[in-house]
């Protein structure tokens, strides 16, 4: 078996009916998808495949044999984050940071297929996702900024060494 | 002080959203071994046979450990503030909650280790559980723990974490009316997105590495080296990278179990809790039973308080004495009563053992209180505002442990809370303020506060 | 490398309609994974330990067909698919889980989800039976097409292929929910009229497979008076979800609805 993930193409040793959430964590050893109930109830493994979100515990690594895989590490970096990475760290919608990487790549997809700055439309996307830090506000926050084009790419809003941390914070609300 | 008021970035905000923070799932330790435990099927019985040769033996399993490899067995979380121990770290000759872990083992992978479980002989003798903690007090209640049903080592071997303030007769005699409640508010689980979940590695100079989710690292360090009975420095905790916790990752319910491992097996080792194990098995925020009789006057004073709470705690103590404590300082609210007498138990049943969760103990009794005072106000027929602003903590007010309020928020909360409902209020009410009461504000019965606090 | 699942078992990836029916055989001792939504994680617990899977990931037998009035869908169509069908179809299919599961899910897998542990899970049972669908499968003694009725009460050893259905005059749909989007429904009840007057109603979550309601059908002019009969045709359990208690009252109200929605829609 064959799995592009991120751009890199990998030949698969597991089993075919591996979840493709173990392939990736552990033959792969790509982590930002997490273990939070391998079930399908609680979103924190979702990723991509070719484009779509779908929760990585529930599919059969056979099932995605040859498919295209994104996962958070393949969005954008910490000097080039994406605009959706850029939202969620503006908007404190990362707590503990658990339930983020699966959020990021929902609301990822969301973005992509178009989806508009709407509260409703975007708890429809991201209906499968729980968290139990935020609340959930300052994640619809975040996704409703980046559908509005309120966040610039690859504003890294960070501390340079040397320089004092920030006070005014570019884009967050008031 | 330029942080303080400021909007400043989270320090883990880009790794976070970059995918990159190291949770303790996400270490990578070759080597590693796969735990699973052997936990309770029954809510209460006897341990008649517990036999792991077969297990030991299998291919694959690298280490099955037992109370009988525990040093020192029963270590409470509060062991080290003088409140002493009742739970063993894997238990010997009973368990008391469904879940409870009996043995532990170490295996090449997670298949294995269940396997390995699974061949664990175990012969239990069913006892009567005990589930409400209400009937715990019930004349024909199983007796549930070595300790009775409630736990008897409060200050002075108290039975009971108790308060009395003022006159409570005097306030009862002087009422015109008693209103009475019960609350029972019912145990929730944390459910962190990252369950329970640890990993430890046994360094070649004789120390572990251990990669913890606790919420308290200092303390479950300290809990480790006591099950261990090592000094600290054998001990080089990895955390502070917590994947959601609200209470339910201070009880170091991993780490000791999974360092027994490791240095038995000589191999790193990783227990990592399934989500079915973390709602049947880790502790929960506590059920309580909680009944209020108020003696109020006809124009909505609150002369006395008479209180009994009883306060889950499940199968063992952990934290729960302290949780009561704090329960018990709480128990007039946001509103200051001159007149008290409460008693609180924290009692035993076959639930799984409870712990803190956001406002440990607090948040309770809020809901008692809260839910009592509209019930008064419904009682007497008055605004539940005016009797809130009314009864509200002042300055120079006292609380049940006699503390003197020096900057009390209650009027404002409500008179926020009335803007923001569009509640009207009488001109009185809308100009209150926190400073100390006087004129009709200073009733009879709080001149002086009726008695005062130090015989508590 | 911990891993959860069996490795040992042998797994069939039929690429056609054709491989797939020879690969199932008489279905002894096959497991059927099709979005795997419910049989992957089943594994993961180790609660499930198949021999054989046949997966059917790359064996088409999927697609939404009209012939007239007619309408065919292959098994491994995706719930996700079918949420622009007319009701009660499409509203049931809209209130299956979340859009990441409703694209994983499929309809034969819906159609044959065994009773969960925790919640009920075959939420389109109970829209299929107020269509008076059909159902083409394969297994011991070849092809067969039965009433979902018949098929559900007996649905062991058989590979759904397709299901197919009238489009009816009416629909309507209720469902008794968890406050979450996601979550599964605690009771799912569907009505449907045919053309001629005929009214089917109903119910999913309820012990074992979806079930008609033929009392509550038979008071179809009386919404009030059909819940009431509706509770004697079903049998409750508890469950994460809910008690058998609280379906039990729930019922009722919910088949008040779907047949005022019915009648509304006259
Ligand atoms: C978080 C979550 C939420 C959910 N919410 C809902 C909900 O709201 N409502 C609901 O109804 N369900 C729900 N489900 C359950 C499940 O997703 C659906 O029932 C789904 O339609 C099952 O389809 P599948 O293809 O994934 O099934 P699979 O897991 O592939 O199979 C399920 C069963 O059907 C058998 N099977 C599959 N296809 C065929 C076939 N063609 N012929 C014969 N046998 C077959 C399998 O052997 C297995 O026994 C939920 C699941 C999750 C994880
Ligand atoms: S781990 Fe996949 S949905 Fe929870
Ligand atoms: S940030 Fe902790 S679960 Fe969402």
């Amino acid at each position: 078996m064959k799995l592009t993930v991120n751009g890199v193409e990998h030949e698969i040793e597991s089993a075919p009916l591996t979840p493709l959430l173990y392939v990736l964590r552990e033959e792969l050893g790509i982590t930002s998808p997490k273990v939070g109930c391998q079930q399908g109830g609680c979103g924190s493994c979702t990723i991509l495949v070719s484009g779509e979100p779908r929760r990585a515990c529930l599919l059969a690594v056979a099932a995605v044999d040859g498919s295209e895989i994104t996962t958070l590490e393949g969005l954008g970096t910490a000097e080039a984050l994406s605009p959706i990475q850029t939202a969620f760290h503006q908007h404190y919608a990362a707590q503990c940071g658990f339930c983020t990487s699966g959020m990021v790549m929902a609301a990822h997809a969301y973005l992509e297929n178009g989806g508009g700055t709407g509260r409703e439309s975007i708890q429809e996307a991201l209906a499968g996702h729980v968290c139990r830090c935020t609340g959930y506000v300052k994640i619809l926050d975040a996704v409703s900024a980046a559908a509005g084009g309120e966040v610039a790419s690859n504003q890294r809003w960070l501390p340079q060494p040397g320089e004092e941390a920030p006070v005014e914070v570019p884009g967050a609300p008031a | 002080m330029k942080a303080v008021g400021a909007r400043l970035p989270r320090y883990d905000g880009v790794a976070h959203v970059t995918g990159r923070t190291t949770f303790v799932d996400d270490a990578r330790v070759p080597g590693t071994l796969w735990v699973k435990a052997l936990r309770s099927p029954s809510h209460n019985a006897d341990i008649k046979d517990l036999d792991v040769s077969k297990t030991e033996a299998m291919k694959g399993v690298h280490a099955v450990v037992t109370w009988k490899d525990v040093p020192l067995l029963e270590y409470g979380h509060l062991s080290a503030l003088g409140i002493p121990a009742d739970e063993p770290l894997l238990a010997k000759d009973n368990v008391r909650y469904k879940g409870q872990p009996i043995a532990i083992v170490a295996a090449e992978d997670e298949e294995t280790a269940q396997a390995a479980v699974d061949a664990i002989n175990l012969d239990l003798e069913e006892q009567p559980p005990l589930f409400d903690v209400r009937k715990a007090f019930d004349s024909d209640a199983p007796v549930v723990h070595q300790w009775g049903n409630w736990y008897p080592h409060f200050e002075g071997e108290m039975d009971r974490r108790q308060i009395r303030k003022g006159s409570i007769d005097e306030a009862f005699d002087r009422a015109d009316a008693i209103v009475q409640g019960v609350y029972r508010p019912a145990a929730i689980e944390h459910v962190p997105l990252e369950t329970q979940v640890c990993q430890v590695v046994p360094e070649a100079d004789g120390r572990l590495t251990i990669y913890s989710c606790t919420q308290a690292l200092y303390f479950s360090m300290g809990v480790v080296a006591a099950h261990l009975q090592v000094p600290l420095n054998r001990l080089k905790f990895v955390g502070g990278t917590v994947g959601g916790g609200f209470g339910g990752k201070v009880d170091t319910a991993t780490e000791t179990m999974c360092s027994l491992l490791a240095l038995k097996s000589g191999r790193p080792t990783k227990w990592r809790w399934t989500r079915e194990e973390e709602f049947l098995c880790s502790s929960t925020r506590a059920p309580w039973h909680m009944e209020i009789a108020d003696a109020v006057t006809k124009d909505g004073w609150i002369l006395g308080r008479k209180m009994l709470t009883l306060h889950d705690s499940g199968a063992y103590s952990r934290f729960s004495p302290y949780g009561l404590t704090k329960h018990s300082f709480h128990h007039t609210g946001a509103y200051t009563i001159p007149n008290l007498h409460f008693d609180g138990y924290v009692v035993y049943t076959n639930r799984v053992p409870t712990t803190a969760m956001r406002g440990f103990g607090v948040t309770s009794v809020s809901f008692a209180v809260e839910t009592h005072m509209s019930r008064i106000a419904k009682e007497l027929g008055l605004d539940p505002f005016e009797i809130r602003l009314k009864n509200a903590n002042r300055k120079g007010d006292t609380s049940p442990n006699g503390i003197v309020y020096t900057d009390p928020s209650t009027i404002p909360t409500i008179l926020a809370v009335a803007d923001e409902l569009g509640h009207e209020l009488p001109a009185d009410y809308r100009t209150m303020s926190s400073e100390k009461r006087e004129g009709e504000l200073l009733p009879e019965h709080l001149v002086g506060q009726i008695g005062n606090s130090e015989d508590h | 490398m911990p891993t959860a699942v069996e490795t040992g078992a042998e797994v069939l990836l039929p690429t056609s309609e054709d491989e797939a029916v020879a690969a199932f055989g008489d279905g002894a001792g096959v497991t059927v994974l099709a979005g795997g939504t419910i049989v992957v994680p089943e594994m993961t617990y180790g609660y499930l330990k198949p021999q054989r899977v046949l997966m059917l990931a790359q064996a088409g037998l999927d697609g939404i067909a009209r012939d007239g009035s007619r309408t065919t869908i292959g098994a491994m169509t995706s719930v996700a698919d079918l949420t622009d069908l007319p009701s009660p179809l499409g509203l049931c299919a809209a209130n299956v889980a979340d859009l990441e599961i409703r694209a994983q899910a499929t309809v034969g897998g819906n159609l044959c989800a065994p009773q969960g542990r925790d919640a009920p899970r075959g939420d389109l049972q109970s829209a299929f039976l107020a269509l008076d669908a059909q159902v083409r499968s394969v297994g011991a003694g070849g092809e067969r097409t039965d009433p979902v009725e018949t098929f559900l009460a007996d649905r062991a050893g058989r590979l759904i292929l397709d299901v197919s259905f009238e489009e009816p005059a009416a629909g309507a749909f209720a469902r008794l929910d968890r406050p979450h989007t996601h979550d599964y429904s605690a009771l799912t009840v569907c009505a449907a009229r045919t053309a001629d007057g005929t009214v089917r109603v109903a119910v999913a979550g309820v012990e074992g497979p979806a079930v008609r309601l033929p009392s509550a059908e038979a008071k179809a002019d009386d919404p009030a008076a059909a819940g009431a009969a509706a509770v004697s045709d079903a049998t409750f359990a508890d469950d994460a979800l809910a008690s058998a208690w609280y379906r039990e009252r729930t019922l009722p109200v919910l088949v008040r609805r779907v047949l005022t929605q019915l009648q509304e829609a006259a």
